[in-house]
């Protein structure tokens, strides 16, 4: 009798202790995942888009000063959740699929930033963003607009990524304007 | 010997008790009394901000709408948009990741959410300007 207690009050707490250590061994994944998306995205990062182009200096090309300008930014820390993973890369989609051409004309700048980072302090002041963000900018004649559209981010990119591009869309095209 | 299978069991009912009030819905089902929903959606892989605006949400609710919550006055929806129980309430708010609305009733009859998203996470970071906006907002619903 006392065996049979022994032996199942050891199943109990050896599966508890897997059930937990499995928890922690999934949470260093998702980290390990976090941390190589990390450092893919600060490789393509930055004026990610426009970066092509500025080193290549025969293809650079000003924002035009006539016309209106949109800065598009993605902030995020430097522990990234599937979230905020999805938010750059739906927004990425975007631009490529529908304004490659004003990317390519330097209408459209795209930058994704680590709010973590000492060098993006000031900006991150600017925008009020303490983690995630996707903030849409319209510069005209001096003048900025901004939409703030992390909660759209947070509430379509990963689930319904249609959803997401088609609302980014609507917003980039009426800035445009 | 058998004391340690007790403690291991109780630990073991005792996490999941905890676990599961964290995340619990507070809904009265009394159509009488109901003058509006609170619904706050999330994934199950949560960030810290996800956490802080639903931990915001039950703040605001259990200072200064504690009594309407027991009456049924007000009902609080806390779902995971990933789970296939919940799809139908997914598709109803369009809330396939973090999404925050609020759903008036006048008589019963459900009235036009309010998606309150965007607006979330922009005020998330000052919680003191959250939790004092969404107890406006909550007021001047349940009128």
């Amino acid at each position: 009798m006392r065996k049979t207690v022994a032996l199942k009050s050891l199943t109990l707490v050896l599966t508890a202790m897997l059930f937990f250590g499995c928890n922690q061994a999934n949470k260093k994944t998702d980290e390990q995942v976090a941390n190589d998306t990390i450092a893919k995205v600060e490789q393509n990062t930055i004026d990610s888009l426009p970066a092509k182009d500025s080193t290549d200096k025969t293809t650079v090309v000003e924002p035009k000063k006539d016309v209106p300008n949109v800065l598009v930014y993605n902030f995020h820390i430097t522990n990234r959740c599937a979230s905020c993973i999805a938010i750059e890369e739906a927004t990425t989609k975007t631009l490529k699929t529908y304004f490659s051409t004003e990317l390519k004309q330097g209408r459209i700048k795209q930058y994704i930033l680590n709010v973590d980072d000492d060098a993006n302090e000031k900006i991150s002041e600017k925008y009020q963003v303490f983690g995630s963000g996707l903030f849409v900018t319209r510069v005209y004649k001096g003048k900025e607009t901004t939409t703030d559209m992390t909660g759209d981010g947070f509430k379509y990119a990963r689930n319904k990524e249609e959803k997401f591009i088609e609302i980014l869309k609507t917003k980039i095209t009426e800035y445009l304007k | 010997m058998k004391k340690l299978a007790i403690i291991s069991v109780l630990l073991i009912i005792s996490l999941n008790i905890f676990a599961q009030k964290s995340n619990d819905t507070i809904i009265s089902n009394n159509p009488q009394n109901l003058k509006l929903k609170v619904l706050y959606f999330h994934i199950t892989n949560r960030c810290n901000t996800c956490i802080s605006i639903e931990k915001y949400v039950r703040q605001t609710i259990d200072s200064n709408f504690a009594n309407q919550l027991e009456l049924g006055i007000i009902d609080l929806y806390v779902t995971n948009c990933d789970l296939p129980e919940n799809q139908e309430l997914v598709k109803k708010y369009e809330a396939y990741g973090a999404t925050l609305a609020i759903t008036p009733y006048i008589n019963g009859k459900e009235g036009k959410s309010e998606d309150l998203s965007n607006w979330a996470f922009q005020k998330v970071h000052k919680p003191e300007v959250f939790m004092e906006e969404l107890k406006s907002k909550i007021n001047e619903s349940i009128k």
